[in-house]
């Protein structure tokens, strides 16, 4: 009977799993130490300066269309002169079990073979559907097609697409550098080495609070950082088993309980 | 492969020269811009990435980067990860100055006046025609002997580009070279020379330090070192041995000071009595390391906790107690920041920080203050060339020429210095900036130099890392824009002259003249030449690594006497103008983390960028305490006025719970007039400001007045990107407490 039982929930488990995948080539994962974050929004700027996201201005970013793919968010606790501020930064979560997958009708956002949540934009038609369901508000839309000033444009880096009107898009992990990592090992005929993949993010940190890796490297830092007590993940209660872990900022007045 | 190998390889410098220079002779000569491509030059593969090794000018910390370039286009700039500055990280600023090389606002070529002065009209002239006018009104001063009445007012300047200015200066016979920027550390450099006789800016150890004690520095953001010390930053919380803790000393949370264990709110202009007054429970409770501990309680009588507790509104426990962690932690580090310097006694202020690190026995200590080597060209800021001085020998009429580089003062001095009325005084003026602002608008003559992208030049880190740290900046791309090299300028102006300027001017090149300085280092250095086949082999080396560094520490010993200390403290509060009745609040204005004093406005991405501690973006606010808020009845987004006795602005009300109840704090940076992107931002705090400086470094003290605050009619809209700044229960940000943490790592 149990046997049973554990068959169905199997079954059952493989079918939210996106992608189907009994096995994936890596499974990337960024730890975020929120002891050594220090708000400084240099990562913000890294990934302007990487993924080509256009610049809105001042009336679009009040109307919530900013295009930062990673974001700081600041909370601010108790009064004067007891106050804590605290910083965490947010992407893509690149959930194992995404709910903006489940939501798209024509499969613009799938999981792919290395355990990325990514977005096809030939296929997105703007239904908005992901945005809608993400959990974590990182999805932006293109409600225009952004212009760059000349010669702003020749900044824009050849190795990621500029987006037109009416697609969504989202935090990639830096995709191309991923692809270009791969490309180079299959060319030496070997495996992608720790470290070798840094999104422009975790490059730029000032304090190295970000840290990227393949999970299933059991040599890697980040399969060492995953063990770490202060581990958790954004929202963990939801299910969407993020690919992102936060390590826990350490603070006087602290609290443990889950 | 290692990112430094990597480097190593795609680093050019094989042929000394650099990309630029080959694309720059391709490119022009017209019609030739098809042909390079069918023969590519050698460099050039489509789609695969050249990466310069380079120097970042966007503030004076001297970070090693390292351009992404594609095709000649400038990309993407990270850090150098074998510089020992930036260790392969960049802050914001540093990233954005991509869109300084590439800006849509910047000046396309030299210009000349055409309208009146400061109407913006001006015509397209070529750079021979400029280069002969500039050279004509120069020498006709020279003729009529009237040199000294030449100004040349740049932005700090570094290395062999100031030592060639310095050259130039004296070839041509004016004394008068002013280096002005609003955050130049003069009074940092004028208490470490005063109490402890260093030439140079010490390296601040945060990254070994196990309690650092900071009085308003905000190091993760601004001061001095930014990634140097974030690098530090991270390594002294989660790196070897114990956590390493954090107390910040301001009126106002930083984003250093958001990080930090424990926040004391000291009343401002009263951080460094507070410092004295750790120092003296140091002695008092025999907790000090160095130093004599009757002389010190002697030299500090004036400063007993039960007293200063009293003025500075920190209790009197809280400093026994900050006393006792700050001399038992091993080692520990305290510093001052902007945000003690910029009181009108702020050097004094900094003097009593050096006076707790000597007393805890932290000088030339691991985890302390490590000297750093002399800088090799022997550069130091005069501390009495001015942009006073200047000011009001232009209103005087004694400058007959002033030559202007990279920096604004016209936007960045309080009225009272009356500095635009005085510089219209001046019968010629030449500007060397790329982009048009407040003090360029003045000039008759534009000849607009390269950024620091397209550039050569080099630098000598200060706050570097203990050891000596040479940086080369080389062009990463050619000029855009019809633009060239400010060392050029200067060298060619130099042999249109008349006259001898003297044998220190021969190069052709400023390329050139960078290179045989470097060449003298390089024979005077041993340690440079070690490994190195001869010259060619050390400079093709320097340049693919982006310069030269050695771990050698500089051995000279560090401490404050306590005469030296007499002379320089105080135990009055800095000065605040205007009525205490009339102005009710202390106003504090800092260097904001994107625009630092308004050199980052029109750079896109830094205006989009929220800021870190209130989230807005694209303009201006004014932090206020929530209760003072209520007691005014301002409400968040209000547009609010605030008035000091010497000038009135606008600007939206912020209400922050961290910041001072009689409190307020304005960033600078916004209320710029140019800049299709910097303009229409709000006003400039600068125009509350009253004219103090510090009489003995020129410093300009920026937290100096008080202010009211008041509500006024609506102006615009406040953009800011958080949605609520609580967490509502929904643990977003989890937390541990210290001693769960040290119980984890023990079990760990």
């Amino acid at each position: 009977m149990a046997g049973i039982f554990d068959k169905v929930k199997d079954t059952l488990n493989s079918y939210r799993t996106p992608g189907y995948f009994k096995k994936l080539d890596h499974k990337w994962t960024m730890v975020v130490d929120l002891d050594m974050c220090n708000g400084c929004g240099a990562c913000v700027a890294g990934c302007y300066a990487e993924n080509n996201l256009p610049v809105v201005g001042k009336e679009d970013c009040g109307k919530s269309r900013a295009f930062s793919w990673l974001r700081i968010e600041r909370y601010v606790d108790g009064e004067y002169p007891d106050v804590k501020v605290k910083f965490i930064p947010v992407m893509c979560q690149h959930c194992m079990k995404a709910p903006c997958e489940i939501g798209c009708p024509v499969y613009a956002t799938y999981h792919n073979q290395d355990g990325l949540n990514v977005q096809v934009y030939n296929r997105c038609v703007g239904t908005f559907t992901c945005a809608t369901y993400c959990t974590y508000d990182v999805r932006r839309f293109n409600w225009f097609s952004y212009k760059w000033p000349k010669p702003l444009d020749q900044q824009l880096n050849p190795d990621v697409t500029v987006r037109e009107m009416g697609v969504m898009e989202k935090c990639t992990f830096c995709i191309q550098r991923i692809t270009a990592a791969k490309d180079k090992a299959k060319d030496e005929g070997r495996g992608v080495k720790d470290g070798e993949v840094l999104p422009a993010c975790c490059q730029s940190c000032p304090t190295n609070a970000l840290v990227f890796g393949d999970l299933q490297d059991p040599e890697s830092r980040v399969a060492k950082m995953v063990n770490n007590p202060r581990k958790y993940r954004l929202l963990e209660e939801l299910n969407t088993d993020p690919s992102v872990i936060y390590l826990k900022r350490v603070m006087n007045d602290g609290k443990s309980e889950e | 492969m290692k990112r430094r190998e990597f480097l190593r390889i795609l680093g050019i410098g094989g042929a000394g020269t650099g990309l630029g220079f080959v694309l720059g002779k391709v490119t022009q000569t017209p019609g030739a811009k098809l042909i390079p491509y069918l023969v590519p030059p050698e460099e050039i593969v489509p789609g695969v990435a050249n990466w310069y090794a380079s120097m970042c000018a966007e503030c004076n910390s001297g970070c090693g980067i390292i351009v992404r370039v594609m095709e000649g286009r400038a990309k993407k700039i990270e850090g150098n990860p074998g510089h020992p500055v930036s260790k392969g990280g960049l802050c914001v600023r540093g990233q954005a100055s991509v869109q300084r090389l590439y800006n849509p606002d910047r000046i396309k070529g030299p210009l000349k006046r055409r309208g009146q002065r400061g109407s913006g009209d001006y015509a397209e002239v070529t750079w021979d025609e400029a280069a002969a006018e500039l050279a004509k009104n120069l020498s006709d001063l020279r003729k009529s002997g009237e040199a000294g009445k030449f100004y040349l007012l740049t932005s700090q300047l570094h290395g062999h580009l100031n030592q060639l200015a310095a050259n130039f200066m004296s070839g041509y016979g004016s004394p008068n070279h002013i280096q002005y920027e609003l955050f130049q550390n003069r009074n940092l450099l004028y208490a470490n020379q005063a109490s402890m006789g260093l030439n140079t800016i010490p390296h601040y150890n945060i990254e070994h330090t196990k309690y650092l004690l900071s009085f308003g520095a905000d190091f993760g953001s601004t001061w001095l070192s930014p990634v140097n010390f974030s690098k530090g930053y991270g390594r002294m919380r989660q790196g070897e041995g114990a956590r390493g803790k954090l107390v910040q000393v301001e009126p106002r949370i930083s984003v250093t000071g958001a990080n930090a264990d424990e926040w004391v709110p000291a009343r401002p202009g009263t951080e460094a009595i507070l410092a004295l007054g750790i120092a003296y429970a140091m002695v008092e409770k025999g907790y000090n390391r160095a130093g004599d501990a009757s002389a010190w309680r002697a030299a500090l009588s004036a400063y007993r906790p039960k007293e200063v507790a009293a003025i500075t509104d920190v209790k009197e426990e809280r400093i026994f107690e900050i006393a006792k962690e700050f001399a038992q932690t091993r080692p520990s580090l305290a510093i001052g920041g902007e945000g003690l310097s910029s009181y009108e006694n702020g050097a004094s202020g900094l003097v009593a920080v050096n006076v707790l690190n000597h007393l805890a026995g932290n000088l030339g200590v691991k985890g302390g203050v490590l000297p750093n080597p002399d800088d090799p060209l022997r550069a130091a800021v005069d501390m009495n060339k001015r942009i006073t001085a200047l000011a009001s020998a232009a209103a005087s009429s004694k400058v007959k020429a002033l030559a202007i580089y990279n920096t604004n003062p016209v936007f960045t001095t309080p009225k009272a210095a009356k500095l635009e009325e005085s510089l219209k005084n001046i019968p010629f003026i030449v500007s060397f900036s790329s982009f048009m602002d407040e003090t360029t608008a003045l000039a008759d003559l534009i000849l607009p130099a390269n950024t620091p992208l397209e550039d050569w030049g080099d630098g000598f880190a200060e706050p570097a890392a203990g050891a000596p740290v040479y940086t080369i900046m080389q062009p990463a791309v050619s000029p855009v824009f019809d633009t060239k090299s400010l060392g050029d300028i200067l060298l060619s102006l130099a042999k249109s002259m008349p006259g001898n300027m003297g044998p220190k001017l021969q190069a052709q090149s400023f390329a050139e003249y960078v290179r045989n300085g470097w060449k003298e280092l390089y024979s005077k250095n041993r340690a440079m030449a070690s490994g190195t086949a001869d010259f060619d082999d050390f400079w093709d080396k320097t340049l693919q690594n982006g310069g030269w560094w050695s771990q050698e520490p500089s051995r000279r010993g560090l401490s404050v006497s306590t005469g030296a200390a007499s002379a320089n403290i105080s135990n009055k509060p800095a000065k605040f103008d205007g009525d205490e009745k009339q102005f009710p609040l202390y106003l504090i204005t800092y260097a904001h983390p994107m625009r630092l004093d308004g050199r980052g406005a029109n750079l896109p991405w830094l205006q989009e960028i929220p800021d870190p501690m209130t989230s807005v973006v694209w303009g201006s606010w004014v932090e206020i305490n929530p209760k003072t808020a209520e007691s005014l009845g301002i409400k968040e987004g209000d547009t609010v006025s605030i008035e000091s006795p010497s000038g009135r602005i606008s600007a939206h009300a912020y209400l922050f719970p961290g910041i001072r109840p009689d409190t307020v704090a304005l960033p600078l940076g916004q209320g710029q007039v140019y800049g299709r992107y910097a303009k229409d931002r709000g006003e400039n705090p600068i125009g509350v400001l009253p004219l103090v400086e510090n009489p003995k470094t020129g410093a300009l003290a920026l937290n100096s007045t008080r202010v009211k605050v008041s509500v006024a009619s609506p102006t615009g809209r406040m953009v800011k990107m958080e949605g609520s700044t609580k967490e509502l229960g929904r643990g977003i940000v989890k937390t541990v407490s210290p001693e769960e943490f040290s119980k984890m790592k023990k079990e760990a």
